[in-house]
């Protein structure tokens, strides 16, 4: 948990004041969502909260849903 | 407006995609427990089927020079279409990058550190990529020759090393392999390793001069081929029909090695080329991802998304196969039939709507 916060305050210490200095507020608002999206998924992790996989979702679409599949060998 | 500056001088094109066909020698393991001895056969197979694909995503940069893949589905599909299709590559990307991430992290942890965190692995990997991605693709260019040289010295080394231990009756017999067996490893390396490239299309847009990229393209792609089937070759000789039921053939094969009880225990070796090797495959996966999203959110720059999306990436890495044999099971069956669309189906989709719309942007200046 500590390294978490230690490597999230660091890459905004890094990021957030060039980007502030240089008014690039479109930048800005794409770094700061993916920023909380990598950030909650580190702290979903951290925490052992299951994070739902999208391969196994399309893992199910495909051959479940679809049907397309190879066969066990 | 590209968001990307730099440009890359034409003659290392072939360097970039024999380097970034290479990172793939350690995931041809995953088509080795289908097609056993006849691995190299379905290598040639996949190079001769994904040759015309790949061709494809060199048209299409030649017919928009200077233009990424973004910007070209933008032009073409228009502006709804075209951020739907743009959205699917960038799931590509994603999710492609996220496997290859794991995978070192899987080979460190099974092989050469195991009592090491796996997380830790990912997060240096991930680090450590995405400062050589905030460098440019300028500088991964001017290096690509160094990774190209270790993807060849270390299988023919190794190669040589192994000679007294081949046997070549082990490629025997051929042609025995069940038709949808054939299918499936072609599959697999129609995408793994031939049919990634598709990366190109957002790295090729920063080419200096596009008019020898056919020929560049086919050099690379033949340089990254030889190296796959020198270690395709040389796992099935040293380790016959054995090699289906080890998880990584390249290991098993090198840990043979005893020349006069000096030179042993030589899988220090792959273990070092293989992580260079994806080091610079996911680097350049990193790229394309970073330079992706940022146009298609109208960014001035890529640099600011760095950073975040390698800490998305290594939570993806880390959670989205449960173990090897998931990793494994999912790729062979979903994660390469998803993709399929998107790297055999869409660019020369693409190419041919370009051409009758009339579609074409000449080279420094508008598009028409």
């Amino acid at each position: 948990m500590i390294f978490l916060i230690l490597i999230y305050a660091l890459i905004a210490v890094l990021s957030v004041p060039g980007l502030i200095k240089r008014k690039e507020w479109r930048e800005f608002a794409a770094f700061s969502v993916l920023y909380i999206i990598g950030f909650v998924l580190g702290l979903m992790y951290v925490l052992d909260i299951p994070i739902p996989s999208p391969m196994k979702g399309l893992q199910h679409f495909i051959t479940e849903i679809l049907g397309i599949k190879y066969p066990e060998y | 407006m590209n968001v990307e500056k730099g440009k890359i001088c034409s003659s290392q094109l072939p360097f970039l995609i024999a380097g970034f066909v290479q990172g793939s020698a350690l995931l041809i393991d995953f088509t080795v427990g289908i097609t056993e001895h006849q691995t190299w056969m379905v290598i040639l197979a996949g190079l001769i089927i994904a040759t015309p694909v790949i061709l494809s995503y060199v048209a299409l940069i030649k017919r928009f020079p200077g233009m990424n893949v973004i910007q070209i589905n933008n032009m073409v599909y228009g502006r709804f279409l075209g951020k739907a299709v743009s959205i699917y590559y960038i799931f590509f990307f994603l999710m492609t990058l996220s496997f290859n991430i794991r995978d070192v992290g899987e080979l460190h942890v099974t092989f050469l550190m195991p009592d090491t965190p796996f997380i830790f692995f990912l997060a240096v990997f991930a680090a450590t990529c995405a400062y050589a991605v905030t460098k440019g693709i300028e500088v991964l260019s001017r290096i690509s020759y160094l990774f190209v040289l270790v993807g060849l010295v270390v299988p023919i080394s190794t190669f040589i090393l192994l000679i007294d231990q081949m046997d070549f009756s082990n490629f025997l017999p051929v042609f025995e392999l069940p038709p949808v067996k054939l299918l499936q490893g072609v599959h697999i390396m129609l995408i793994i390793p031939f049919g990634e490239t598709l990366v190109f299309l957002t790295i090729m847009g920063s080419l200096n001069k596009t008019g020898n990229a056919v020929k560049n393209t086919l050099v690379g792609l033949l340089i990254g081929t030889a190296s796959l089937l020198v270690v395709a070759v040389r796992n099935t000789a040293v380790l016959g029909k054995t090699q289906s039921i080890w998880t990584a053939t390249s290991f098993q094969s090198i840990r043979l090695i005893d020349i006069g009880t000096v030179l042993t225990r030589m899988d220090f070796l792959i273990g070092i080329a293989q992580m260079v090797l994806i080091f610079f495959k996911c680097c350049l996966f990193f790229y394309a991802l970073t330079v992706a999203l940022s146009q298609l959110l109208g960014l001035k720059s890529y640099l600011p998304l760095v950073l975040p999306l390698a800490g998305i990436e290594v939570i993806i890495a880390a959670t989205v196969f449960q173990s090897p044999v998931d990793h494994a099971g999912i790729t062979q069956n979903a994660g390469i039939i998803y993709s399929a669309p998107l790297i055999v189906i869409i660019p020369p989709l693409t190419l041919l709507v370009a051409k009758i719309r009339g579609l074409r942007k000449n080279e420094g200046g508008k598009g028409a």
